[in-house]
């Protein structure tokens, strides 16, 4: 019995390193070495084509007090901070008005998410088109007497018009993460709150908004990470320009991989991946703040 | 009750605009595919193709190598799909049930690189398919091998599986193996089935990932036969003079199936896509 027993569990113990193995293969093929070997080169100079030489820390202070890599670092700032705000505003505007009692919620709710589907491309290509000089965005403010724009072209507008796209994006998403987030709070709350005769702002301020809590933090921290890596949409629409209105962190990485400088481009790499694990410290100190 | 009719028929018609809002630029792509070139920005702005035309699909089909692009797209998402699925949901039954040495340390690694941007592989796993690529000619730069596999497996999936399996009572398994099953035919004939909703979540999510996927595709290919949908749409769209009939069709193309899926399995879409938002964050 025993020795039976020991063998099921040494035949267990076998069979969870087997069921492991393919995942664990592609990951330490794919994904922790990858993570290693970046981590080097962003210390060296490397094309690619002759060995790494070892620079140091060289590359982080070269990038830091360069005007390509802070413009990128600033427009991509730029680009999470009105997207994160606006975006998720919409998005609950849109929730509250879905949590009524309207005729048609679900198509409207497919409505919403109906960009969620398309792809990043699909949604900048249909946006170029839609931008363009000629196009129908123009010919629509045209008709209350102000004048197109060439939206793409202009560099005071190419980042904003890039901005609108991706709202447009993920507004669906964040309308249907916050409308269930919104029929998750118990009724009776509702109710409880109306004996005490609070308002509607009250309600909201002190009902619906505590419940949204985990929710909002849910969808700023997805929403963050996501937008600081925003490249499909600049790569289509703008190519990073006009004169670099649109470069982002991730473009300008993509960018110096393509003109070989492998070992600033790892540390673009890695000052992203700094940047985003100080937000994710930040927004953990703020749960465990707020649940206090 | 006059007040609150008033209120809901503005918060109606608010819905209705803002609805318009995200339709209404599809069917703008849509219309614009129909259309022939010299119409696209006909101005005013011809909401009904006149004339009426499929050139642009026509193209799409016969002169630009959309069939192909599909055609890798497909294999591509599916691939990764099964692989995600058949892998993924092993590693997760393992982490979640199974007890070996030097578990919690490896789902701890895996959960770690959670954290890291896909940008901060992009470099080194390109250097290691052009190694590979010196291997054999199937594998590495420009290949499907090269295309699916930094995606076989994604740690997200494993740590969603992993979840939902845990919620398994261990009774059932133990039961079955008291019966003699062994631990391969568990996971094939316990773990799968009873997993099943969290199996369609992790296989929609993929799916979409893998199919809107796009900077690793640009990365990876480099003749036009490798291309996916999205790489092919992109440099399309980017033409010096574009032909936006022709680029509105690819468009309608790259969309349709995706468009398909989430109409016969909408709201399992929706929680595939939003998989953890609400539960996971409470």
């Amino acid at each position: 019995m025993l020795g039976s027993l020991s063998g099921s569990r040494l035949r267990r113990t076998a069979a969870g390193y087997a069921l492991i193995t393919p995942a664990m293969a592609v990951a330490i093929a794919f994904l922790f070495i990858p993570i290693a070997l970046s981590a080097y080169w962003s210390m060296t100079e490397y094309n690619g084509l002759t060995p790494p030489h070892w620079v140091g820390f060289h590359n982080y202070t070269y990038l830091l007090s360069e005007p390509q890599f802070t413009k990128a670092v600033k427009n991509t700032v730029i680009f999470v901070a009105l997207g994160m705000t606006v975006g998720p505003a919409l998005g609950l505007a849109t929730a509250l008005l879905l949590n009524e009692k309207v005729p048609w919620r679900g198509v409207f709710r497919t409505a919403y998410f109906l960009p969620v589907t398309a792809s990043l491309v699909v949604v900048s290509v249909v946006w170029k088109l839609l931008l363009n000089e000629d196009g129908v965005v123009n010919a629509f403010i045209e008709l209350f007497g102000i004048p197109g724009q060439a939206w793409l072209a202009n560099s005071n507008t190419a980042l904003p018009s890039v901005i609108v796209a991706s709202i447009w994006q993920g507004l669906g998403f964040e309308t249907v993460v916050f409308l269930a987030a919104l029929q998750s709070i118990p009724a009776h709350l509702y109710d409880a709150s109306k004996v005490d005769g609070a308002g509607s702002w009250a309600r909201f301020r002190h009902v619906t908004l505590p419940g949204l809590r985990p929710t909002i933090l849910f969808v700023f921290v997805i929403g963050i990470i996501g937008s600081f890596q925003v490249f499909d949409q600049v790569f289509v629409m703008t190519g990073g320009g006009p004169n670099e209105a649109t470069r982002t962190i991730v473009f300008d990485l993509v960018e110096r991989f393509r003109n070989l400088e492998l070992g600033q481009a790892s540390a673009v790499a890695y000052l992203l991946l700094l940047l985003l694990a100080a937000l994710s410290l930040v927004q953990f100190w703020i749960d465990r703040r707020s649940r206090r | 009750m006059n007040a609150s009719n008033g209120r809901r028929a503005l918060i109606f018609a608010a819905l209705c605009a803002g609805s318009l809002l995200m339709i209404g630029p599809f069917v703008w792509a849509i219309g614009t595919s129909l259309k022939i070139p010299a119409e696209v920005f006909a101005s005013p702005p011809q909401f009904i193709p006149r004339p009426f035309t499929l050139e642009g699909y026509k193209d799409v089909f016969t002169v630009l190598p959309f069939p192909r692009y599909l055609l890798n797209s497909i294999i591509v998402s599916v691939s990764i799909v099964a692989l995600n699925v058949v892998f993924g949901t092993a590693a997760a039954y393992a982490f979640a049930k199974l007890h070996f040495p030097g578990r919690n340390f490896l789902f701890g690694a895996l959960l770690v690189t959670l954290m890291v941007p896909f940008q901060v592989n992009l470099i080194p796993l390109y250097r290691i398919m052009v190694e590979l690529h010196k291997i054999s000619p199937v594998i590495g730069v420009d290949t499907y091998f090269g295309l699916i596999a930094p995606s076989a497996v994604q740690v997200f999936g494993i740590f969603l599986m992993r979840q939902y399996i845990s919620t398994i009572p261990d009774s059932i398994l133990e039961s079955a193996r008291l019966d003699g099953a062994s631990e391969m035919r568990i996971l094939r004939t316990i773990i799968f089935p009873l997993a099943r909703p969290a199996v369609a979540t992790l296989a929609i999510f993929t799916f979409v990932t893998a199919w809107n996927d796009f900077l690793w595709p640009l990365i990876i290919t480099n003749s036009e036969s490798m291309r996916t949908l999205p790489v092919g749409l992109a440099m399309l769209s980017r033409k010096n003079s574009v032909n936006w009939t022709d680029t509105m069709a690819g468009t309608v193309l790259t969309i349709l199936p995706m468009l398909l899926v989430f109409a016969v399995l909408q709201r399992r879409f929706i929680e595939g896509l939003t998989a953890g938002a609400v539960k996971g964050s409470g």
